[in-house]
C-alpha cells in the first residue's frame, strides 16, 4: 500500500537528524501558525505565492537560497569539526554512514539549492529592470520554475526525517549509486529532487535567453546592454545547453535503479565511466553558470563605485561569450585520472588553461575601471576587492590542477577541495553578498546598515582564508577528501586551525543576520528616498525603491551605453527632469496559482516514486496534468492598469527626483 | 491606447541610424524600422515572435537531451553481453512503415498550419486529426516492436546495448505520445475557443515540436536501424 | 502601448516579411507557396529516406562506405526538414534562429563526438586482453 515506506523510515535512533527534524518542524509550524493568526494568508497568497512578478519571484528565490545556505553551512560545520575530532584513536561524533550523508547533502544543497537559486534570484530581479521592460518573456513559467526548485529543496529536506539521503557524494557515481550497492532510498531522494528542480532551472534558462534576445526597451541594442545582463544571457545559454545533459544522465541512472537497466552497472556490458563523462559534461559548465552572473555583479559594482564606465566593455562582452563557449569544452579535467590517455588529457588540459584567459581579461578590466576613478569603499566594494584577491588565487590553483601530471597527485585531495571552495566562495558567494548589499534598497526601499556589513565582510574574508589555507596544505601533504576518520597525527594542527576558521565564519554569518535585523529596525533612517542611493549607471536605478510592479511607467529610450547615466547627466545639466510623458494604460500579466499547484503535485510524485508508492505517483501525475489543462483553458491572461494609476505612481517618482535635484543644486550653491 | 504601430523611440533610432559618423551595423542594415527586427532597437518583439522563439530554444535543449541518449547508444552498441546485437533486432520493413507514417504526419501537420494561417477551422482540424492518426500508427508499431522483442528475451535488462536501444527509441516514442496527448487537447481547445491569439501561438509551438520529432527520428532510424542492418 | 498582447498581424494571419519570426512560422505570400514548400520537402525527404534504406541494404556499395552514405543522407534529410518545413533561411529576419540552431549543433557535436572520443580512449592504458588472460592462474 505504501511501497517501501513504513515507520522505520523515521530515524529515531539517530539523535542529530531526529533533534534537527523536530526543531525544524516546530519552527515551520510556528511560522505557519503565526501567519494564520495574523491573517496574512490572503496577502501572502495574492502578493507572493501566486505572483508572476519577476521581482517577487527573485526575492522568493533569494529567501529559498539563504535558508538552504544556512543548512549547507551547518553540514560544513559538522564535517570540519568531525575531521578535527576524529584523529588517531578518537572516533569523532559522526559515524561513517551518517558522515557520508552529510558531505553528500552539503554539496548537493550548496550547488543545487543555495547557489543556483541565489544566482537565479539576481537574474530574475535585475534583468527586466536593466533591459527597461516590464517582465520576463514568460512570467507564469517563471513562477513554475521557482516552485519546482522549491519542490526539489523540500524533498531534500524531507529526507532528513523520513528515510535517509544519498551517501555517494554530490554527484552519485556508479556503481556505488546503483541499486546493488545503494539499495536504500537515499540516492532516489537525490535523483528526484535534482530532476524536479532541474526542470525548473531549464525553464528559467529558456525564459532568460528569450527575454534578453527578444525583449529590450527601444534603443537598447546588444552593445548597450549592461554587463550583468550580458552575463545573465551567457549563463542562461549555458543552462539551456547543459541542463538537458543532467536530465538525461540522471534519467539513465534512474532507469538502472528502478528497472534494472544496464547503462552504468558493472555487469551485462554497463559502462560506469560513461556516467562520469556525461555528468561532468554538465558539471563543468554548471560552475560557469554560477560564476558568470557573479562576474556581472562585480562589473556593475566596480563601475558604479569607481564613478567611471566599465573599462573595455566590448572586450568584457567578448570574454563573457568566450568563457561561455569554452566552458563546454573542458569537462574531462574532472577525471584526468580515469585513464583516457595522454592525447585526450592534453587536449582538455590545454582547453582548461585557455579558459583562464577570458577571466584574466575580466580581472584586468575591473582593475582598469578603478584606475583613474574616485573609488568609494562601500560594503559592496569591499566584497569586490576581497573577490579580486581570493578569486585570482583560487584561479591560479585551478590552472595548477589543469596540468594533468600535477592533477594526478592532487585529484580528490584536500587541495582540490580547497581550490573549488576558493573559487566558489571567493567568486560566487562574495558576489552574492556584494549584490545583496548593492541591490537590497532597490528591492525593499531601505539600505542595509553599513557598519555591520563591514564586520560581516571582514569576518567572512578572514574566516575563509583561515578555514581553507590549512586544507591546501593538507592536500599537498597527501590528505584525501571525504575522510570520516584521520589516521595521521601530523595533520592535527592544520585540521584544528581550519575549525578556528569555521568559527570566524560563523561570527561573520551572525554579523550578517544582525545587519539585517538592525537595518529593519532602523529602516526609516536608512530609507532610499530617490531610488538611486549609489549614483548608479544602469536602468534599474531610474525606478523608485522599491520598484512599482510595472517597473517603468513609460518604456525608456536608450541612446548610448549606460542608459540611465546619460538620462541622469542631462537632468543634472539642465537642472530639470525630461518633460512629463503621456501616460497610457498598461497591460500586465495576471497572477496564477499554477506554479504552486505544479510544485505540489511534483513533490507528491517525487515522494511517491522514491518510496515506490506507484498508485500515488500515478494519481499525482494525473493531478498535475489536470491542473495544467485547467490553466491552459483560462480566459483572462492580462489585466489593465489604468493610465491614472500609472500617472500617480510616476508623478511620485518624479517628485522625489525633483526634490533630489533641488537638494543637489542647493548643496552646490549654483544652478549648473 | 494610440494607434501608433511603432514605439515612440522611432526618432531616437532614426537619429542614430542617420549619424554619418557611425560605422558598422547602421551602414548596411535594413533602412526601415520594423517592430521586432533590427537587433531589438525598436522595443520588445510581439508575443507571437517571443512564444515561437522561446519554444525553439526549448526544442534545442530537448535535442541536446536526445544527443546524450545517442551518445550512450554509440558507446554501448557493442556491449551485447552475449545477447542479441543490433543486426538481430532490426526489422527494416516495419521501420520503413514507421518512417513513412511520421514523415507523412509532418506533412499533414504543415498543411494544418496552412489552414490555420487562413483561419479555416475545419481543414485545420482535419489535418490535425490526420497527424494524430499517423502518429498513432507510429507509436502502435513501435509498441508492437518492443513487445515482440521482449517476448524473444531481448529485454532492456538483458544487456547495456539493449538498455540504450530501448531508452533512445523509447524516449522518442514517449515524446510522440506526449505530443499526441497535447494534440488532442489542442484540437479540443481549438474547437471550443476558435482562433484566439494564444491558440494560434500554441499551434505554432506544436508545429515546431512535431517537425523536430521527425528530425530526431531521422537520426534514430539512421543510427540505430540502418547502421544496425548495414553492420 | 502594451507589448504583451500586441500582435498587429494576428488577424491577417501572416507576419511582416521583414520581421523576425520563429522557425516554422514564416510569413508566406500565399497558401500556395506554403503548400509548395511542404510538397517539395516531402518529396526530397521521401527520396532521401529511400536512398538511405537502399544504402543500408544494397550490395552495390562497398561495405565500410555504407555507414558514411547513411550519415550523409541523414544530414541531408535533416537539412531538408529545416529548410522546407521549418523555413530556416539566412535572411536577416532569421538570424536569431540560425544562431540558436548553430549553438545547439555545437553542443550536440561536443557531447556526441566528445563522448565517443573519450570513451574509446579509456582503455588506452589497459593491458591487452590476451596478456591479462595469460596472467591469470
Amino acid at each position: 500500500m505504501f511501497g517501501k515506506l513504513d515507520w522505520s523510515a523515521i530515524p529515531i535512533t539517530q539523535p542529530i537528524p531526529m533533534i534537527t527534524s523536530v526543531v525544524i518542524i516546530l519552527v515551520i509550524l510556528g511560522v505557519l501558525g503565526l501567519v494564520a493568526a495574523k491573517g496574512w494568508w490572503p496577502y501572502l497568497w495574492r502578493e507572493w505565492i501566486t505572483s508572476v512578478d519577476h521581482k517577487r519571484i527573485g526575492v522568493m528565490y533569494g529567501l529559498l537560497g539563504v535558508v538552504m545556505l544556512i543548512r549547507g553551512f551547518a553540514d560544513a560545520i559538522m564535517m570540519r569539526t568531525q575531521q578535527a575530532a576524529a584523529i588517531g584513536g578518537a572516533q569523532g561524533y559522526l559515524e561513517p554512514e551518517h558522515y557520508n550523508q552529510i558531505f553528500s547533502a552539503h554539496g548537493t544543497i550548496m550547488i543545487f539549492f543555495a547557489a543556483m537559486p541565489l544566482v537565479i534570484a539576481f537574474m530574475n530581479f535585475l534583468v527586466p529592470l536593466q533591459l527597461g521592460v516590464r517582465d520576463v518573456a514568460f512570467p507564469t513559467l517563471n513562477s513554475v520554475s521557482f516552485w519546482l526548485t522549491a519542490s526539489g529543496a523540500l524533498l531534500v529536506n524531507i529526507s532528513l526525517f523520513v528515510g535517509e539521503f544519498a551517501r555517494t557524494g554530490w554527484l552519485p557515481y556508479p556503481p556505488l549509486s546503483e541499486g546493488t550497492y545503494s539499495p536504500g532510498v537515499g540516492v532516489d531522494y537525490y535523483l528526484w529532487a535534482v530532476q524536479i528542480s532541474g526542470i525548473g532551472t531549464l525553464m528559467t534558462g529558456i525564459n532568460f535567453v528569450t527575454t534578453v534576445l527578444k525583449m529590450r526597451c527601444p534603443g537598447m541594442s546588444y552593445l548597450r546592454m549592461p554587463m550583468f545582463t550580458w552575463t545573465a544571457l551567457a549563463s542562461s545559454l549555458l543552462i539551456v545547453a547543459v541542463f538537458p545533459i543532467l536530465t538525461a544522465t540522471l534519467a539513465m541512472l534512474t532507469l538502472d535503479r528502478y528497472f534494472g537497466f544496464h547503462f552504468f552497472t558493472n555487469d551485462a556490458g554497463g559502462a560506469p565511466m560513461m556516467f562520469m563523462n556525461l555528468i561532468w559534461a554538465w558539471g563543468h559548465p554548471e560552475v560557469y553558470i554560477l560564476v558568470l552572473p557573479a562576474f556581472g555583479i562585480f562589473s556593475e559594482i566596480f563601475s558604479t563605485f569607481s564613478g567611471k564606465p566599465l573599462f573595455g566593455y566590448r572586450s568584457m562582452v567578448a570574454a563573457t561569450l568566450f568563457i561561455c563557449i569554452v566552458a563546454m569544452m573542458t569537462w574531462l579535467h574532472h577525471f584526468f585520472t580515469m585513464g583516457a590517455g595522454a592525447a585526450v588529457n592534453t587536449a582538455f588540459g590545454i582547453s582548461t588553461s585557455i579558459i583562464a584567459v577570458g577571466t584574466g581579461v575580466k580581472i584586468y578590466n575591473w582593475i582598469f575601471t578603478m584606475y583613474g576613478g574616485r573609488v568609494r569603499m562601500t560594503v559592496p566594494m569591499l566584497w569586490s576587492m576581497g573577490f579580486i584577491f581570493t578569486f585570482v588565487i583560487g584561479g591560479m590553483t585551478g590552472v595548477l590542477l589543469a596540468v594533468p601530471p600535477a592533477d594526478f597527485l592532487t585529484h580528490n585531495s584536500m587541495f582540490l577541495v580547497a581550490h573549488f571552495h576558493n573559487v566558489i566562495v571567493g567568486g560566487v558567494v562574495f558576489a552574492l553578498f556584494a549584490g545583496l548589499e548593492f541591490w537590497f534598497p532597490k528591492a525593499f526601499g531601505f539600505r542595509l546598515h553599513e557598519g555591520w556589513g563591514k564586520a560581516a565582510f571582514w569576518f567572512a574574508f578572514i574566516g575563509f582564508w583561515v578555514t581553507f589555507t590549512p586544507l591546501y596544505i593538507l592536500g599537498l601533504q597527501g590528505m584525501t577528501r571525504r575522510l570520516q576518520h584521520v589516521n595521521i597525527e601530523e595533520w592535527r594542527p592544520m585540521l584544528l586551525l581550519s575549525v578556528v576558521g569555521v568559527a570566524i565564519l560563523v561570527v561573520g554569518a551572525i554579523c550578517q543576520v544582525i545587519q539585517l535585523v538592525v537595518s529593519i529596525l532602523q529602516r526609516d533612517r536608512l530609507r532610499d528616498t530617490t531610488g538611486d542611493p549609489w549614483d548608479g549607471r544602469s536602468l534599474e536605478w531610474a525606478t523608485p525603491s522599491p520598484a512599482p510592479f510595472f517597473n517603468f511607467a513609460v518604456m525608456p529610450n536608450v541612446e548610448g551605453e549606460e542608459a540611465y547615466w546619460g538620462i541622469k547627466q542631462r537632468a543634472i545639466e539642465t537642472q530639470q527632469l525630461a518633460p512629463e510623458p503621456k501616460y497610457e494604460a498598461i497591460e500586465m500579466p495576471v497572477n496564477s496559482p499554477v506554479g504552486v499547484y505544479t510544485a505540489f503535485f511534483a513533490s507528491v510524485t517525487g515522494f511517491a516514486l522514491i518510496w515506490h508508492i506507484w498508485w500515488l505517483a500515478a494519481l499525482a501525475l494525473i493531478g498535475a496534468y489536470a491542473g495544467f489543462v485547467v490553466f491552459a483553458w483560462r480566459e483572462v491572461h492580462e489585466f489593465e492598469v489604468p493610465a491614472e494609476e500609472v500617472a500617480r505612481v510616476d508623478r511620485a517618482r518624479r517628485a522625489a527626483r525633483e526634490a533630489a535635484l533641488a537638494r543637489m543644486a542647493q548643496a552646490e550653491g549654483t544652478a549648473s | 491606447m494610440t494607434d501608433v504601430p511603432f514605439p515612440i523611440s522611432r526618432e531616437a533610432v532614426l537619429r542614430r541610424r542617420e549619424d554619418p559618423s557611425l560605422i558598422g551595423h547602421g551602414a548596411h542594415g535594413p533602412r526601415d524600422i520594423v517592430p521586432g527586427a533590427g537587433h531589438g532597437e525598436t522595443g520588445p518583439a510581439s508575443k507571437r515572435v517571443i512564444v515561437g522563439y522561446g519554444f525553439w530554444i526549448f526544442l534545442l535543449s530537448d535535442i541536446v537531451m536526445f544527443s546524450c541518449f545517442f551518445a550512450a547508444y554509440a558507446v554501448l552498441q557493442g556491449a551485447t553481453a552475449g545477447g542479441p546485437s543490433a543486426r538481430d533486432i532490426v526489422d527494416l520493413p516495419r521501420v520503413g512503415i514507421e518512417t513513412g507514417a511520421l514523415l507523412l504526419s509532418s506533412f499533414t501537420c504543415g498543411l494544418s498550419f496552412a489552414a490555420t494561417n487562413v483561419r479555416n477551422k475545419l481543414w485545420t482540424q482535419v489535418f490535425l486529426a490526420l497527424t494524430a492518426l499517423l502518429g498513432l500508427v507510429f507509436v502502435g508499431l513501435e509498441l508492437q516492436e518492443f513487445i515482440e522483442l521482449a517476448a524473444r528475451g531481448a529485454t532492456p535488462q538483458r544487456s547495456a546495448f539493449l538498455s540504450a536501444f530501448y531508452t533512445l527509441v523509447g524516449c522518442h516514442g514517449l515524446h510522440v505520445s506526449i505530443g499526441g496527448l497535447w494534440l488532442a487537447t489542442m484540437m479540443a481547445q481549438l474547437q471550443v475557443k476558435g482562433f484566439r491569439h494564444e491558440i494560434v501561438h500554441r499551434l505554432i509551438c506544436f508545429n515546431l515540436f512535431w517537425h523536430a520529432l521527425d528530425i530526431v527520428w531521422v537520426g534514430v532510424f539512421s543510427m540505430v536501424y540502418l547502421m544496425g542492418a548495414a553492420a | 502601448m502594451s507589448h504583451l498582447e500586441f500582435d498587429p498581424h494576428g488577424y491577417t494571419g501572416s507576419l511582416d516579411h521583414r520581421e523576425d519570426h520563429a522557425p516554422g512560422d514564416a510569413p508566406e505570400e500565399s497558401a500556395g507557396h506554403w503548400v509548395r514548400n511542404y510538397l517539395l520537402g516531402l518529396g526530397f525527404a521521401t527520396a532521401l529516406t529511400i536512398a538511405s534504406f537502399w544504402a543500408a541494404t544494397t550490395h552495390l556499395i562497398w561495405g565500410p562506405a555504407a555507414p558514411v552514405a547513411i550519415v550523409v543522407f541523414a544530414i541531408a534529410q535533416m537539412g531538408v526538414h529545416l529548410v522546407f518545413f521549418l523555413h530556416i533561411t539566412t535572411g536577416p529576419d532569421n538570424t536569431n534562429n540560425v544562431l540558436a540552431l548553430a549553438f545547439g549543433l555545437l553542443v550536440v557535436f561536443l557531447i556526441f563526438a566528445g563522448s565517443i572520443w573519450i570513451m574509446n580512449h579509456l582503455n588506452s592504458n589497459m593491458m591487452p586482453m590476451q596478456q591479462m588472460i595469460g596472467m591469470q592462474r
